[in-house]
């Protein structure tokens, strides 16, 4: 044996068909300490980690995507099995552990059959059966082990029963396996015989007739389980399955039934809608008074100057950008969390998918799409649920065009502009209104990109729906608030330093180079004095170059440079633009009137050479339309890119999603002016 | 010949063949619907399409488009 072979560790690699109880394994084994990876130049996901030091026993951990059989069909599949052969970085495992679900044994033993075919050394680790004793049956560990020629375990993840067999299990297969016969496995991804496939799931059923037993008298739960279980063993058909569980069929019945269980699915994400925005708002509040409070902290104890305001308002607001999503994240997914635990989700994306369908989507882009009228950033990370490739990246691609809740102080701004003051109740049907007009624009726009996903995509994986429902149950709370943690963590490791960086760029040129204007300070407050300089900074700055420079941009859509540099600064955030605005206007007044100032001056606000009112009717409702379709938002691109592998997407978004804006507003404003309205 | 995705609400059927030029025919092998089988139509959507069968003591979702390929004694 070489050192090589000593200093080695172990890897163990899990495997099962989603809902296998899997991913509970993976947890009660790692205590939860684990790390997040992408296999090498894909956005599939595994999960790493050491086998918790209690276990007494060395080895690496890896928890690979759920598979329902070793034939890749997507892209990402291949990418998880090519991985599981030989792991890019760790090898091939020395053991691969095999989790099938007690109750479906007739479905899951496929993929420790064809593992144990392809000459890995597995171990079979037999789940959930506490839902099996219910039925009065257990599993036979030796008839199944005979049969498969390995070990098998049957624990309960959720009461750790069975654990500590496993870990003996587990020490004892090592022990066996040296280094010299560890075999050479090598991967045959060739599409399996589909005839030889049916004759697998022959030889399994002949093997399930024989391991369930059912339990001794003493082992039942109590007598009620007793008399339960001869009607169900009445029920079994063909001798290797059960009925699907009653109580799940019970709810079913409801949940999935033809008109109310629509209803229901259109209430519950209804809730988990207004929740991401009113649970949030409060929290993001407390992040945005927090930076602005470090941020005032630090004007009042340096001295003014282009240091101060790199640290505060280039690095501090950047990292405000950042963090002021999280809390929609972590609520977002808790509550999928949540649904998707109880095995809900699933069954709201059958409900839904049939309408998605027509325009290219799937069942499981609702969620996502939904979330993305809250933020766009959760909504893109939600997508990774979605198994065919083609149409994750589509989700992902259109998910900009829902109205995000940072659109909102912008649209409030130009309604209360566009209303008479004495008339409220017509700014909330404009803004149900708006929202409307952009729900219809996006159904639109994206059965016309569906025209062309073929060419953006360059996936051509058939569309296809066939999802598992599983059993409903309580949810595990531990895990999905640790799920949503690390959502959130990833969010911030991943996507925050490229939001920083955008927002450090964004203030340079929104900064320099006239860093020390020359104001006349004569009888006025140093905070009005110090708001006089922003603006004039702002008004001479890169940032105003770049705004005179498409000037001839937005003149055809009857706008000039001060709304051009406003909408370039509000690519830091789209809400940026409401503040904005009032530094290009020399709005210098920040009291609780700030608003009304701001209309004030916008009323009075003329196109330079022509004395025309800029801020009409028309233009007002020009930049609405604009809002709805642009992508004006850093963080969304950052996750764009991140989510997408590579820069394609995000730069076509901002493109095609810019430029529609850009036409839409051209021909709305030339429009309304056709019809009579200035 | 019918298939499953002809199934009535409620009603159920042993599965003959599985029609395996379906670009789908391997994933709907894969979870389990081989002949000889026992399905049973669960449940349906709004818009009777997926459709939720019972499979082996499990409920699977599918389109009728891919339910196509199932057919039926």
């Amino acid at each position: 044996m070489n050192t090589d072979a000593v200093l080695k560790v172990p890897l163990l690699t899990l495997v099962g068909p989603p809902n296998s109880g899997k991913t509970t394994l993976f947890n009660t084994l790692s205590g939860k300490n684990y790390k997040t990876a992408n296999y090498p130049g894909s956005t599939v996901e595994y999960y790493t980690s050491r086998l918790l030091s209690n276990y007494n026993l060395n080895a690496e951990l890896i928890d690979s995507p759920g598979i329902v059989s070793l034939f890749p069909e997507s892209t990402d599949e291949k990418v998880a099995i090519e991985s599981l052969y030989s792991h890019p970085d760790l090898g091939t495992p020395d053991l691969v552990i095999s989790t099938v679900d007690s109750c479906q044994l007739s479905r899951h033993l496929l993929l420790p059959k064809q593992l144990v075919k392809a000459g890995f050394n597995v171990l079979i680790v037999v789940t959930m059966n506490d839902i099996l004793a219910k039925r009065g049956l257990k599993v036979s560990e030796n008839k199944l082990s005979k049969a498969f020629n390995c070990d098998v375990v049957v624990i309960n993840g959720r009461t750790r029963q069975g654990i500590e067999k496993l870990i003996e299990s587990i020490s004892n297969n090592l022990k066996k396996i040296n280094d010299a016969d560890k075999k050479n496995i090598l991967p045959n991804l060739a599409v399996q015989n589909k005839k030889e496939l049916i004759d697998t799931f022959s030889d399994i059923e002949k093997i399930v007739d024989e391991v369930y037993i059912p339990l001794k008298p003493k082992e039942k739960i109590n007598l009620n389980s007793a008399n339960k279980e001869l009607t169900l063993l009445q029920n079994r058909t063909n001798n290797n399955s059960f009925l699907p569980d009653a109580l799940t069929l019970k709810i079913d019945r409801i949940l999935l039934h033809r008109i109310w269980g629509f209803l229901i699915f259109l209430t519950i994400m209804g809730i988990t809608f207004t929740s991401i925005f009113w649970i949030a708002q409060p929290l993001m509040d407390v992040v945005d008074q927090l930076f602005t409070s470090l941020n005032s902290l630090v004007h009042q104890n340096f001295n003014s100057g282009w240091f101060t305001s790199l640290i505060s308002d280039g690095m501090i607001s950047g990292s405000g950008s950042v963090l002021v999503f999280v809390p929609q994240i972590l609520i977002l997914f808790l509550i999928l969390g949540l649904l998707e635990d109880s095995g809900y989700l699933a069954r709201g994306a059958m409900l839904i998918d049939k309408p998605l369908s027509k325009i290219g989507l799937n069942g499981r882009s609702f969620v996502p799409m939904l979330s993305g009228y809250a933020c766009a950033i959760p909504a893109m990370i939600a997508a990774r649920t979605i198994p065919n490739r083609k149409e994750r990246l589509f989700t992902i691609f259109i998910i900009p065009l829902m109205s995000c809740s940072a659109r909102l102080p912008v649209y409030a701004l130009l309604i209360a502009y566009l209303i008479p003051k004495d008339k409220p109740w017509l700014g909330g049907l404009i803004l149900g209104g708006i929202y409307l007009f952009s729900m219809i624009c996006s159904v639109v726009v994206a059965a016309v990109l569906n025209k062309f996903t073929k060419r953006i995509f360059k996936s051509d994986s058939p569309s296809s729906f066939i999802l598992e429902l599983p059993t409903y149950r309580i949810p595990k709370f531990s895990t999905v608030i640790s799920n949503a943690y690390n959502s959130s963590k990833q969010y911030i490791l991943k996507a925050g330093p490229m939001i920083l960086g955008f927002s450090i760029i964004l203030w340079f040129l929104t900064y320099f180079p006239n860093i020390n204007p020359e104001i006349d300070t004569q009888g006025i407050t140093i905070e009005h004095q110090i708001n006089i300089e922003r603006s004039e900074r702002l008004q001479s700055s890169f940032a105003a170059d770049l705004g005179k420079l498409i000037q001839p941009l937005m003149t055809p859509i009857g706008m000039d440079w001060r709304i051009g540099v406003s909408l370039i600064s509000a690519f830091a955030a789209r809400e940026v633009f409401v503040s904005a605005l009032a530094l290009t206007f020399k709005v210098t007044s920040e009291d609780d009137e700030d608003q009304n100032t701001l209309l004030t001056s916008l009323r009075d606000a003329r196109i330079e050479p022509s004395g025309e009112k800029l801020f009409t009717t028309a233009t007002s409702i020009g930049l609405i339309v604009f809002f709805i379709f642009a992508l004006q938002c850093l963080s969304t691109v950052a996750v764009s890119k991140k989510e997408t592998g590579g820069w394609k997407i995000p730069i076509l978004q901002v493109v095609i999603f810019t430029s529609l804006a850009y036409v839409m507003t051209f021909i709305t404003v030339n429009g309304l002016r056709a019809i009579g309205i200035q | 010949m019918r298939t499953a995705a002809d199934l009535n609400f409620k009603e159920s059927g042993i599965i003959s063949e599985i029609d395996i030029s379906h670009p789908s025919s391997k994933r709907i092998i894969e979870h389990g619907f081989t002949p000889g089988q026992i399905i049973e139509l669960v449940n349906r959507s709004l818009f009777n399409d997926p459709i939720a069968v019972s499979i082996r003591g499990t409920l699977i979702a599918l389109r009728k488009s891919e339910a196509d390929c199932i057919k039926l004694k």
